[in-house]
Formats: C-alpha cells, structure tokens, sequence
C-alpha cells in the first residue's frame, strides 16, 4: 500500500523534481566540476586543471580588489538597511496621522523592477540629474557620484536601499505586529521611555525576523548585479567591481568560462560563510 | 504633540522615498528634450507638469520597448500557469502521500531554493546553449517553473486539508487526481494567488537570465531593452520614463489586486 502510494506521489512530483534537478542542483554541480577543468588550445578541448582556476584568481590583482570591494560593501549596506528598515518598522507602527499613506510611499519602489530602478537612478546620478539638483537647492555642491573612487559603493548603497528597505521593512512591521498588546502596557505601566521600550521590549520581541532579514538581505547584497552592470560597469577603476558582476564580466567579456565558474563556487561559498557567520553570532547572544 | 512628530517624520521618509518615482512619472509626461530643463534651480515645476502629454506613451508603442514589454507580459503569465501546475502537484504530491523518502524529496526541494538562482544563472545558461534554448520563449519561461519556494509555500497550505475530506471523495469514487482538482485546489485559492505572485515577480523582475538568454529582438524582455536604450549616446529620457512607469505600473496593478494574498506570501517566506 505504502509502495503504491509512493509510486503515484512520484508521478505528482515528477515535473517538478525535475525541473528543480535540472535547473538547479545540475548547474550547481557543474559550475564545481567545471572549475576544475579548463579549456585547451593545444588539444581543442577542455583539460583538467585542478585547483588552477583557482590559484589564477587569487594571483590576479583584480580578482583580489574585485573581493576586497564586496567585502566592503557587504559590512556597509547589510546593517545600514537593516537598521533604517527596522527604524522605519517602528515609526510606521506607530499611530500618527497618515501612517498607511506614508508606509506605501515606502513600500511603492518594491514594485519597481531592480534593472528599471537602476536605469532610473543613472539619470539620477547624471552630473545635470536629481540629486545634483536637490543639493544645489540645499546650497550643496555638485557631487560626481558614480564616477568618484570614493562616493560609487555609496552611490550604489543609497540606491540598493531605496529599491530593497520597504521590502525588509515589511517583515519587521508584521514582527513588530505580533507583539502582545499586554507586553507594551506592561512596558509602559513600568515606565520605560520610548528608547528603553525599542531596546528592551521590541528589539528581543522581533528577533527572529530580524535574523531572517539581515540573512535574506546580505545574501541578496551579495548577488547585486543590475545596477554594476547598468550604472558603473564595475569602475571607476574597478570600485564598484562587486563579485556578481565580475563573474559576468570574466564569463563573456573575457570569455573565461572556466575561470568564471571557480569564481561562482567561491562566490557562493563566500554566502555561505557569511550566512553560517551571523547564524552562529545570532544564536550566540541569546 | 508627540504624534505630530510622528506624523511629520513618516511624511518626510514617505514623500523622499517617492520623489524619483513621482519625478519619473513627471517625466514621462514631457518631451524628452526637456527632461533637465527644471533641475537648475529645482522649483515645484521638476515634480509636476501642467500641460501634460502622452507623446513619449505612443512612441513607446512602436519601440522596442513597447515589443519587451508584451514579451514580458507573456513570459510572466506562461511563468504563472505551467509553474503553478508544475508546483501545486509537487506540493500535493508532498502533502497528501505517505511514502519512504518523503523526507528526502522535501529535502532537495528547500535545497533548491537555497541555491541562489543568480548565482548558477551562469553556468546554467552554458548548458541551455548547448540546447539551443537561446533566445526562445522556452529558454526564458523555464527557470521560473520549478520554484521550491512556491512548493514549499503550497505545501504547507495543504497539510491543512482535512484527511477526512479525501477519504470521502475516494469513498465517493474520485481517482487521485480528482482528489486534487475537485477537493484540493478548490480550498487552496490564497495560496495558489501566494505563490502565482510569487512566480509572476520572479519572472518580471528577473534582469540575469533575460540578458543572458534571451537579447535577440523578437525575445528580449522589459527591462533589459530599457537598459539597452540608456547605454545609448543619444537617449530619448521621455521615452525611458515612459517605459519604467509601464514597467512599473504592471506588477503594481498586479500587487494591489492581490494584496492581502501578497503580504501573506511575503510573510511566509520569513519561515516563520
């Protein structure tokens, strides 16, 4: 009986395994093997290569300032947006006048696709666009932005939240929600000021969507891409050359497919990393 | 007192997250020749326009943009119906049966959305061209299909469905499959909306795949033409806005229709 069920659950699930099959976990696989190898010009055809990809990349000062970036980048963007999501979780929780105006204002940009918010925030940047026109009127000086060294990954950041903190903003209002009425009446019978309320009652009382949105939103930081390609191409001078883009860039513009895929597998075990690193932090605190 | 701080505050963040859009749409309802002509000084006129014109909405019409966008459209909505089939018969699968390997099987579909899709977006498109799936509309619906988000999303709805309801409608001569199409997705219309939406974003927002697979111009999607006009030495900026307020406008409509059943899909990916 039990076998005969089986058999026919698996014919449900057919479609769908292998759809995951193929369109996941294969490609997966394939980028780890497929590092391995690498294409031979002598011989036509691809040879194994061992760990070579890999020695390639870390020799290649670009590939190392390509890391350093990301890095940079990810200790930046990931608690500034959790924080102003959280920040702004809180304000749109409580009652004040138009509330749930303001809150969709917020949360409009969602809509937006990446690669079209990125298109919008070029013309933005241009040296005659928005932004220079809102510092002049502020009696500020007109910024380079995206081709400054310096200002690009803020240039990106400031962007990247625009698009992503309504979304994270999302989860921590219905965390923020689920918080027994009985526990804020208490907190304030004792007394606690505002400050006093957020630090000790809301902030432990949304841990675990906080947790599950500093994870989700620093492994999609990890995998911009749209706006690298469309605003920056990386520059200037390989500032704003984050890992996704450059796996992109060595897979068909330098047309490296090997190398490109050892850079995948550490492009992902890097996430994992990260991931593994704040799960533990996170649980070490409790 | 307080509250008018409150208020003032959530004004200010609201309106500075809204300016570019409102600025696009302004934008989009001018020529393009007079996209920076407000900015310097910036005055009431860069956000609002009073004589505004649909030029730029029936330029897009015959543009390649326009062409994308009805791609778009149709990549989403085929995304929706095959993915939906796909998944809601692999949650089922999952949910009603009792077999060894269940655990398994559910194993490798969380598996599958912990791999970051970008992430093998590239290796993944080596293998569709040697498949010869570049620039088709397969090549393109395919990676949004099979969503182990959306399988693990249905899944848990139809743990709910009550064991005797199935026995009743086996007693009453209903074959499996029946079971699914007459008891199963009858009762299952939130979750089914939850994760169609969650199909339907995936597809209109995707910006890899679409740019590694599909750029010839019968197959190019939405945003990727909208990126291609930017990189151009002359831009048609009312052009460009026109066609991310069209761009945006969809999934809004989408999104808003849905509402309840959005909020509900993004909670549930939070695991709770």
């Amino acid at each position: 009986m039990r076998q005969r069920q089986g058999l026919i659950a698996l014919a449900f699930l057919a479609p769908a395994l292998v759809c995951l099959a193929v369109l996941r976990i294969v490609p997966a696989i394939s980028a780890v093997v497929e590092s391995f190898y690498s294409e031979s010009l002598l011989r036509g055809g691809r040879v194994f290569a061992g760990l070579g990809n890999y020695t390639d990349l870390l020799s290649s000062k670009d590939f190392r300032q390509s890391v350093g970036v990301t890095l940079l980048f990810t200790v930046l963007v990931n608690p500034i947006q959790v924080a102003v999501s959280f920040l702004l979780a809180v304000l749109f929780t409580q009652r004040a006048a138009g509330a749930r105006l303001w809150r969709t204002l917020v949360i409009l940009p969602i809509a937006t696709p990446p690669a079209v918010s990125a298109v919008i925030w070029s013309v933005i940047y241009r040296p005659d666009g928005l932004a220079n026109g809102v510092l002049e009127r502020l009696g500020l000086p007109a910024q380079p932005f995206l081709t400054s060294p310096g200002q690009v990954l803020g240039s990106l950041i400031v962007l990247l939240s625009w698009i992503g903190v309504g979304y994270w903003m999302l989860f921590l209002i219905a965390g923020i929600q689920e918080i027994p009425a009985e526990v804020r009446e208490a907190a304030l019978l004792d007394g606690a000021g505002p400050w006093r309320r957020m630090v000790s009652v809301v902030l432990p009382l949304v841990r675990r969507p906080l947790a599950f949105v500093l994870v989700a939103d620093t492994v999609s930081n990890l995998l911009v891409f749209a706006p690298v390609q469309i605003l920056t191409k990386g520059g200037p001078n390989g500032n704003s050359n984050l890992l996704m883009y450059d796996v992109y860039n060595r897979a068909y513009a330098i047309g490296d497919i090997h190398v490109a895929q050892a850079e995948v597998v550490i492009l992902v075990a890097l996430t994992l990393a990260i991931v593994a690193g704040q799960f533990r932090l996170l649980r070490g605190d409790q | 007192m307080k509250r008018i701080g409150l208020s003032v505050a959530g004004g200010v963040v609201g309106i500075l997250f809204f300016l570019p859009l409102l600025w696009v749409v302004t934008n989009s309802l001018r020529p393009g020749s007079e996209t920076f002509a407000n900015l310097d000084p910036l005055s009431w006129q860069t956000f609002f326009e009073l004589r505004p014109t649909l030029v730029n909405y029936s330029a897009l019409v015959s543009s390649e943009i326009g062409r994308a966008t009805i791609n778009s459209i149709l990549v989403s909505a085929a995304t929706v119906v095959i993915g939906l089939a796909v998944c809601a018969t692999a949650a089922f699968g999952l949910a009603a049966f009792e077999f060894r390997g269940r655990g398994l099987v559910f194993g490798v579909v969380v598996l599958s959305f912990l791999v970051p899709f970008d992430a093998i977006a590239i290796p993944l498109s080596t293998m569709f061209r040697d498949w010869h799936l570049t620039n088709t509309f397969t090549g393109l619906v395919l990676p949004g299909i099979g969503n182990g988000m959306a399988i693990f999303l249905l899944r848990q709805f139809f743990l709910g469905i009550p064991a005797e309801l199935v026995e009743a409608g086996r007693l009453d001569g209903l074959g499996w499959f029946g079971v699914f199409r007459w008891i199963y997705l009858p009762l299952s219309k939130p979750a089914l909306i939850g994760a169609g939406l969650m199909l339907f974003l995936f597809q209109w927002q995707a910006y890899v795949w679409p740019l590694l697979i599909g750029t010839d111009a019968q197959h190019i999607l939405g945003p990727v033409a909208l990126s291609n006009l930017q990189g151009q030495n002359f831009t048609d900026y009312g052009l460009v806005f026109a066609g991310a307020v069209v761009l945006t406008v969809i999934p809004l409509v989408v999104i808003a229709g849905f509402q309840r059943y959005f909020v509900q899909s993004v909670s549930s990916t939070g695991l709770k």
